[in-house]
């Protein structure tokens, strides 16, 4: 099995319009590792879903070259496709009237499953995603949340070395996106070497599922790096709140312990007369020094109520990165209009 | 930028990511997706309502085309209009195929991509998207026989359509009947790749090209009175030969719609009707260069919708 799942180099891709020309992906390299979690995270309109399209065989690059476990996606369409599948969000995907497992049985003859093992495959995924009470319901009566565990089924009809997730739970209510992340995770870890391709503008989904990801804007990747790596990108030093019963010296005497950069009361604190307690932010220069304020503070005879280290998000990275928030980098993905210039 | 490689997977299960596993098994992967295309277009075509719907359809519509045409006839021909009613009858039925198989098979590729937004997932099945869409259109040929079967029946039956079974051209029914369906399915192949190109507002297309198909292949009235240009292109037609065929073989010695006096058949060939072998060589030779052609228009036209990024290209998106 090779040692990558995907490997990009300079992917470009360039759509028409009557207004100009629009660069989805421009020059994109990547390398994903077998059995890696990997997020693209991005905008709308970033070009995550073009890349997408890509790898699963449905869309040419405009140039550059792009490969799936070595196989090349403009050469070895075939082969791709029997080792990979892919699951889109926000739509409401099915034949209406097939029930759910007569959907998922077609999809399974698709795939090139014998009969006998296309209906087990069918009835093992139903039970796995939790739809097994709806089975012999008609598509078209299902819930968006159940019909986007019906998608994932199907994508997992053909046990794909790589599961391509684009925008999984888009339009999905806070339970269901949680429980068809839940079904994601499982399903992967379920065998080593299952690699997932995931694309999502949601930061929180993309920190808690991906090992690695890179930002994507304007159809270039901006930033690469394991969650961790890439909030490290914005923020060097160690941030603490800390909640201390009293403290002796005030915060000053703290702002001179070695490794402390600077000890303030958190805001409000002064004038809270109310309080029993006292809360100071810390910045340390790493985690280390954090060692020493917990001693100093015990010398001092204080106790500690609570501690809580202060994180960056990924949008804190991506504004760092791109200079503006998610919210102001939306542009449509190309319209009806656009075409692509090959 | 080049990404780093993350941590290597360790662990792997050698036989679940088994190579061999890329490599498809041919002609058996081929006819499990024809299968099943069939079976989903039947599904999808006779399971989407109850049954008396689903008479009205697929029944009802070409048996009432065809009494509308045989009251013409009667209060235009007169007397002299009953003779032709083995051929308004024949010509009518059969037109059930032609509207299910030719705008049909176009129709499965907008259904599927505007309305059930599965076209991308077959797609990037291994499936044949060729092979999935043949068989959509012969689930659809199947649903239109019904209406056949039941025009024919009320022309005998009802219309008084003079019918004996024991004069059948058998052989030759046969003949033209496989190659007139693939015929269909070609002429539908070539809809559906033009539909690929275009979006929703082409749902009228398939059923627009049906409609000027209906007027050259000699469906409802003989080719000779049409302009020798047009019926040029009718005689180019392999759908013009299978009906032609199909009257001839259910009703021998009928009127034709191909030849007759002044006819562009007869100063082409020199006499005034085709025989049988003719009808059938015709058949075959059109019919294979239509298939072909279709086939060529539908490969460039799967190869350009990939490149513009059609397939899960939906109206307002």
């Amino acid at each position: 099995m090779p040692a990558l799942a995907i490997e990009v180099r300079g992917v470009r891709r360039v759509y028409s319009s009557k207004k100009a020309p629009i660069v989805a992906l421009d020059g994109i390299d990547l390398e994903v590792p077998t059995g890696e979690f990997f997020g693209l995270l991005g905008p709308n309109g970033a070009g995550k879903t073009t890349l997408i399209k890509i790898l699963t065989t449905l869309l040419s690059p405009s140039s550059g070259t792009a490969s799936v476990f070595g196989f090349d996606v403009e050469k070895d369409t075939k082969k791709i496709r029997r080792i990979m599948n892919m699951v889109a969000g926000g739509e409401q995907s099915g034949y209406g009237i097939l029930s759910v497992r007569e959907q998922l049985w077609m999809f399974t003859q698709f795939y090139g499953l014998a009969g006998a093992e296309g209906w087990r495959r069918v009835d093992e995924l139903i039970e796995a995603v939790g739809l097994a009470e709806q089975r012999l319901q008609r598509v078209s009566t299902l819930s968006t949340g159940q019909r986007q565990k019906m998608n994932l089924a199907r994508g997992l009809l053909n046990d794909p070395w790589i599961l391509f997730l684009d925008e999984p739970t888009l339009g999905l209510d806070v339970a269901a996106a949680r429980s068809l992340r839940e079904l994601i995770v499982e399903w992967r870890a379920a065998v080593p070497g299952r690699t997932i391709l995931l694309t999502t503008h949601y930061m929180a989904e993309a920190d808690e599922l991906c090992e690695r990801i890179a930002i994507v804007d304007h159809g270039r990747i901006l930033a690469i790096g394991s969650p961790d790596e890439l909030k490290r990108r914005v923020q060097r030093e160690s941030i603490f709140r800390i909640e201390l019963d009293r403290l002796e010296g005030g915060a000053q005497a703290l702002g001179r312990l070695p490794g402390v950069v600077s000890a303030t009361a958190a805001a409000g604190n002064e004038a809270d007369t109310d309080r029993q307690s006292v809360v100071m932010n810390l910045v340390l220069e790493d985690d280390g020094a954090l060692g020493r304020v917990v001693g100093d503070l015990a010398d001092r005879g204080s106790h500690i109520l609570g501690l809580r280290k202060s994180e960056p998000t990924l949008e804190d990275v991506f504004v760092e990165l791109v200079g503006r928030g998610f919210d102001e980098a939306g542009t449509d993905e190309p319209g009806p209009s656009a075409e692509a210039i090959a | 930028m080049t990404a780093m490689a993350g941590p290597a997977a360790t662990g792997i299960d050698g036989a679940r990511f088994d190579p061999s596993r890329t490599e498809g098994r041919g002609l058996a992967d081929t006819l499990r997706s024809f299968k099943v295309a069939v079976l989903l277009g039947w599904k999808l075509e006779a399971n989407w309502t109850d049954p008396f719907l689903f008479f009205i359809y697929s029944v009802a519509k070409p048996l009432s085309s065809a009494l509308i045409l045989v009251v013409m006839l009667e209060v235009i021909g007169g007397p002299a209009g009953k003779a032709f009613r083995p051929f308004v009858i024949v010509g009518s039925a059969l037109w059930a195929f032609v509207l299910n198989g030719v705008a049909g098979l176009a129709w499965s590729v907008l259904e599927d991509r505007e309305r059930y937004r599965v076209l991308k997932y077959v797609y990037v099945s291994p499936a044949d998207f060729l092979t999935v869409l043949v068989g959509r259109g012969v689930a659809r040929i199947g649903v239109g026989l019904a209406g056949v079967v039941i025009t024919l029946m009320v022309g005998v039956i009802a219309l008084g359509v003079p019918f004996d079974i024991g004069r059948v051209d058998w052989p030759m029914l046969v003949a033209v009947s496989a190659l007139g369906l693939a015929s269909i399915i070609g002429l539908g192949l070539l809809m559906a790749g033009v539909c690929i190109q275009t979006r929703q507002e082409s749902w009228s297309y398939p059923e627009a090209f049906a409609g000027a198909l209906f007027l050259v292949t000699g469906a409802v009235f003989p080719l000779v009175v049409l302009p020798a240009p047009v019926q040029i292109v009718g005689l180019l037609t392999p759908l013009t030969w299978w009906i032609a065929g199909t009257r001839q073989a259910l009703f021998p010695g009928g009127p034709g719609s191909v030849g007759g006096p002044g006819s562009a058949f007869a100063s082409t060939f020199g006499h005034p009707d085709p025989s049988a072998g003719e009808i059938v060589l015709a058949l075959l030779v059109t019919g294979t260069v239509v298939t072909l052609a279709a086939v060529a228009v539908f490969r460039l036209s799967d190869r350009r919708a990939k490149r513009t990024g059609l397939y899960d290209r939906t109206t307002g998106s």
